[in-house]
């Protein structure tokens, strides 16, 4: 195989590729409405029990799935443990991902379309989501091979096991069992197709229950990887909501659960997890990725010109909803009142709009609920401190939500405190980067973090203060690319596991060590 | 077709007698500051750390901010010249990091100065008065922060405006320069502006031109105007590649709009470094709007190479620019043909500190039969100084541009021309460093 390279994405700054977009969208919207099924092995059984529908347009339904029930459950567990897909060898797994990953190359733009309709997200975003899910196959099918080929770690390095005279040491790594998936919509074939990648190419049967708010984008990377050739034992799709999922925490069939989502429906997990099921005979492993409350510091010799536009980016691209996104910027008392007054001149020309508008800069948010959590959390923030600015124009149908910039909140505001997962951004005035390191370490996320300074003291000084498992310098916080950033939080921001690492697929497979005396009668042979 | 051989023979010619009129005394980049640029071409983590200072220079607070930032970057040279050995040991005290943040300061002041001519139109006048007299005619640029918000873009419109009212206002009093003044296709006016559309707007999206166009074109057309009733040339400077379509339609449609069909004299920029500028300027000869006065194209190298192969490699693009110098060197000497033989459609400006590139233009202007008056030569302030003497002794007509902004906002440009001429593959490093003149003159490759 080729050595990794990201999928490049679309160069949209070209007429003719943007020319592109309006085309791949009507030939969307031609299909009609999606159904997705509960796909069990060869099994598919269709229903219109969940609806997905465009959040900008809360009348247009994009999917109708069928909902998987407790006979469901059961049947694909039943049905993955049997599976032989983990004596298939690294590579032969390799290149049926390497495959899916073709099945996705070719239909980018209408991929791209359906992210537009089902989760509203603009263009760039959903282009760039697809290029994800892309990397993740490609990375995590070399990933694997790379573990069977040296499972010991590279020949003469360190990590290789020793191997004295008369004795063979032997470090192997088997497929841990059935992978239950529990994904989230905001990168909506990304996150998931990254987690199921990780569990196939390591040899696990994968059982995927995808958000509610984004099934047809859950059937379009489960058809990539079945017409791929991952056999249908192998990967079996559940729609459904919560308790769906959590059925599948407490089955002692599966192993290891992945789930990528909210803080309170992480711990849960780690928690039921932990409880063995009656004749459970082995401890449950969860890589969970939960949310954040990420911050960016603004050190008084920033430049501004750079930051501006990096924070809008961070804050409000995809209406601030990725758990990467920037929620608090920590500003130094020397630049403050200049980066505040920029910062809101440079909110209030953002433009809101239909994500499938190219000329949008922030979308509608995901639902209803998420619309009103955004305003119960601005008005709370405009009671306690300031609303300094707000963009204008906010369509009034659909799940829009008004881009806004807090300042002078009360430190103990909930503003500063809670995931908002939306469109605003508070500023607080900081003395000194010392104090504002406090204030981050102060916070029980660690998820990622941002630093504007030009001075390598300080970026050394903050780079050691952050617990954060990303943190950007003179950069946005968004973005994190396969191979290139590792994405993964700390704290109660996750299980300290990199999407997207070298290390990674190890979540998924266990280890077994064989040792062999090679001496007999006194010699080596 | 004109006879290559005899181009060749003719561009060594002017090539030499160009040289023999360049100022003797003062290569630009030894007077630039001292050894610092000399030391700096020759280590790549030296030159790494004095822009990062440079760039630096005016978020700093106070003396002691300056001198801590300094010697932080000094720190990580690897092998430290003694001079740098020095500068880290003044930054151990108080009164260390004092003087050592005034000789700092001063040392970017004075560089800046050689670059930016004034902090306000009105305290340029007298320099571009002087250049004037001496046979140089100059286009100012307003340097500024990046337009995030409408204030900014407001604010940088007015600025134009009254830059415009200014120099043109001063211009009306200055001496006759008979070449600087007319060409076959009429007069050319004293006081010329260079604009950026990304200072315009704040709404300008590499990826959604419409909305920036559209906002932009609203502050354009004032500035079309102001400069059409002061009888002034306002001249649109290209940027990045992000915004390089955007600005070509923009002025593209503006132009052809009734309203500026006579007035005002307007102006273009093609980047030669960019693979495709041979199309771009296809676009620029089919455009066809009837106006009173030719389009003036001024035809450079560009200024943003490494941030488009930043950027490309970045995304997995394949990238814009070409990445060796002479293809860059080659494109525009055929860009300068084409453009010299679209005349009278066009008037031609010829942007380079490269002698075999200029001389290129004259030689070939000249052996196809075309006047000198109808070809324009065009310089930068502070690094083009020694060639710009040289054209103007030679009576042809030279432009230069010039800068004015305060320190704060001119230090994102100062740093970009640093950067671009201790290049090691730039021309005037290449003649600091004593290379042969007949090597300088010869045909890239």
């Amino acid at each position: 195989m080729k050595p990794f390279a990201n999928e490049p994405i679309l160069e949209l700054r070209r007429a003719p590729v943007r020319a592109q977009l309006a085309g791949a969208l009507e030939a969307f919207d031609a299909q009609g409405v999606i159904d997705v099924p509960v796909w069990i092995g060869e099994d598919a059984r269709y229903g219109d029990a969940l609806l997905s529908t465009d959040p900008g347009e809360p009348s247009r339904v994009v999917a109708r799935a069928a909902v998987a029930g407790a006979g469901d459950v059961d049947a694909a567990l039943a049905l993955a443990a049997g599976s032989s897909w983990g004596r298939r060898s690294a590579e032969e797994r390799g290149a049926v991902l390497v495959r899916a990953a073709a099945w996705l190359r070719e239909r980018r733009l209408a991929l791209a379309a359906l992210e537009v309709r089902e989760a509203a997200k603009p263009w760039r975003e959903a282009d760039a989501d697809v290029c994800e899910a892309i990397d993740f196959l490609e990375y995590y099918a070399r990933a694997a091979i790379a573990l069977a080929e040296h499972p010991a770690g590279v020949p003469g390095t360190a990590a290789e096991l020793l191997q004295p005279p008369g004795e063979r040491n032997e470090l192997r790594w088997v497929p841990r069992g059935v992978v239950a998936v529990i994904s989230p919509w905001n990168f909506p074939i990304a996150i998931p197709l990254g987690m199921v990648g990780a569990g196939l190419a390591t040899g696990n049967a994968v059982v995927l229950k995808p958000a509610e708010q984004a099934p047809g984008c859950a059937l379009a990377l489960v058809r990539a990887l079945r017409e791929a050739g991952v056999p249908p034992d192998a990967l079996a799709l559940l729609p459904g909501e919560g308790d769906v999922g959590a059925r599948l925490v407490a089955d002692p069939r599966v192993h290891t659960i992945a789930f990528t989502g909210s803080g309170p429906v992480g711990l849960e997990i780690v928690q039921r997890a932990a409880v063995p099921a009656p004749g459970q005979r082995h401890v449950k492993r969860v890589v969970a990725e939960m949310g954040g409350k990420n911050c960016v510091i603004v050190d008084a010799d920033a430049d501004l010109d750079d930051v501006v536009p990096a924070l809008v980016k961070s804050a409000f691209n995809y209406a601030g909803q990725k758990c990467s996104a920037a929620a608090r910027v920590l500003a130094h008392e020397a630049i403050h009142d200049a980066l505040v007054a920029r910062l809101a001149g440079a909110i209030e020309v953002l433009q809101v709009g239909q994500a499938s508008d190219p000329e949008i800069d922030v979308p509608p948010v995901i639902e209803r609920s998420a619309q009103e959590r955004v305003a119960r959390y601005t008005a709370t923030a405009e009671a306690a401190g300031r609303i300094v600015a707000r963009a204008g124009d906010v369509p009034s149908r659909g799940w829009f939500a008004t881009p806004a910039l807090a300042t002078d909140l009360p430190a103990d505001s909930p503003v500063l405190a809670d995931e908002i997962f939306g469109p605003l951004l508070a500023v607080e005035r900081v003395a000194s980067v010392p104090e504002a390191c406090d204030r981050v370490d102060a916070s029980p996320f660690a998820l990622t973090g941002g630093l504007f300074s030009r001075s390598p003291r300080t970026i050394e000084y903050v780079a050691d203060r952050s617990p954060v498992g990303n943190l950007y310098v003179n950069r946005e916080i968004t973005g994190a690319m396969v191979g290139r950033q590792p994405f993964g939080g700390n704290r109660l921001s996750g299980t300290g596991t990199k999407a997207g690492g070298p290390g990674y697929v190890l979540q998924f497979v266990e280890p077994r060590v064989v040792t062999e005396n090679t001496v007999r009668h006194g010699l080596v042979v | 077709m004109v006879d290559e051989s005899a181009l060749e023979r003719e561009l060594f010619e002017v090539g030499r007698q160009m040289a023999a009129a360049l100022p003797t005394t003062r290569n630009p980049l030894k007077v630039l500051d001292d050894k610092a640029m000399d030391l700096a071409s020759s280590d790549a983590e030296l030159k790494a750390a004095l822009f990062r200072f440079v760039d630096v220079v005016p978020a700093c607070r106070n003396l002691d901010d300056l001198a801590r930032h300094l010697t932080a970057f000094l720190e990580e040279v690897g092998e430290p010249p003694p001079s740098v050995g020095v500068a880290m040991r003044m930054g151990n005290t108080k009164a260390g990091r004092r003087a050592l943040g005034m000789a700092a300061a001063a040392g970017v002041r004075h560089m800046a100065h050689r670059f930016i001519v004034g902090e306000r139109p009105d305290a340029a006048l007298g320099v571009l008065r002087d250049l004037w007299k001496d046979g140089v005619a100059s286009t100012v640029d307003l340097l500024g922060e990046a337009t995030v918000t409408q204030a900014e873009a407001q604010r940088y419109a007015d600025r134009c405006a009254d830059a415009l009212d200014t120099i043109a206002g001063a211009a009306a009093a200055w001496p006759p320069r008979e070449q600087l003044e007319r060409d076959s296709a009429g007069p050319l006016a004293r006081a010329n502006l260079s604009v950026k559309v990304s200072a315009l707007t704040p709404l300008l999206r590499a990826d959604a031109p419409e909305r920036g166009k559209r906002d932009a074109a609203d502050r354009l057309r004032p500035l079309l105007r102001r400069a059409a009733e002061r009888g002034a040339h306002l001249h649109i400077d290209m940027e990045s590649m992000d915004s390089r379509d955007a600005v070509l339609e923009l002025v593209l449609s503006l132009l052809a709009e009734d309203e500026f069909r006579e007035a005002p004299s307007a102006g273009l920029v093609l980047q030669a470094y960019l693979r495709d500028s041979p199309a771009t300027l296809d676009t620029i000869l089919a455009w066809g709007a009837e106006r009173a006065q030719p389009l003036t194209i001024r035809l450079v190298k560009g200024a943003y190479w490494d941030h488009e192969l930043v950027q490309a490699a970045q995304h997995g693009w394949s990238a814009p620019v070409f990445e060796r110098k002479a293809d860059t060197d080659a494109n525009f000497e055929r860009l300068t043909r084409r453009l010299l033989d679209a005349r009278p459609a066009v008037r031609v400006a010829i942007a380079s500190h490269n002698l075999r590139s200029v001389a290129h233009a004259i030689a070939y202007n000249r052996l196809t039969g075309g006047a000198d008056a109808d070809l324009e030569l065009q310089v930068l302030r502070g690094l083009g100084d020694p060639l710009q003497a040289a054209i103007a002794a030679q009576g042809l007509r030279v432009r230069t541009y010039c800068p004015v902004g305060d320190l704060v906002a001119g230090m994102a440009y100062l740093v970009r021309r640093l950067l671009e001429n201790t290049s090691n593959e730039s021309f005037l490093y290449e003649q600091a460093r004593g290379v042969a003149l007949d090597e300088l003159l010869a045909a890239p490759r």
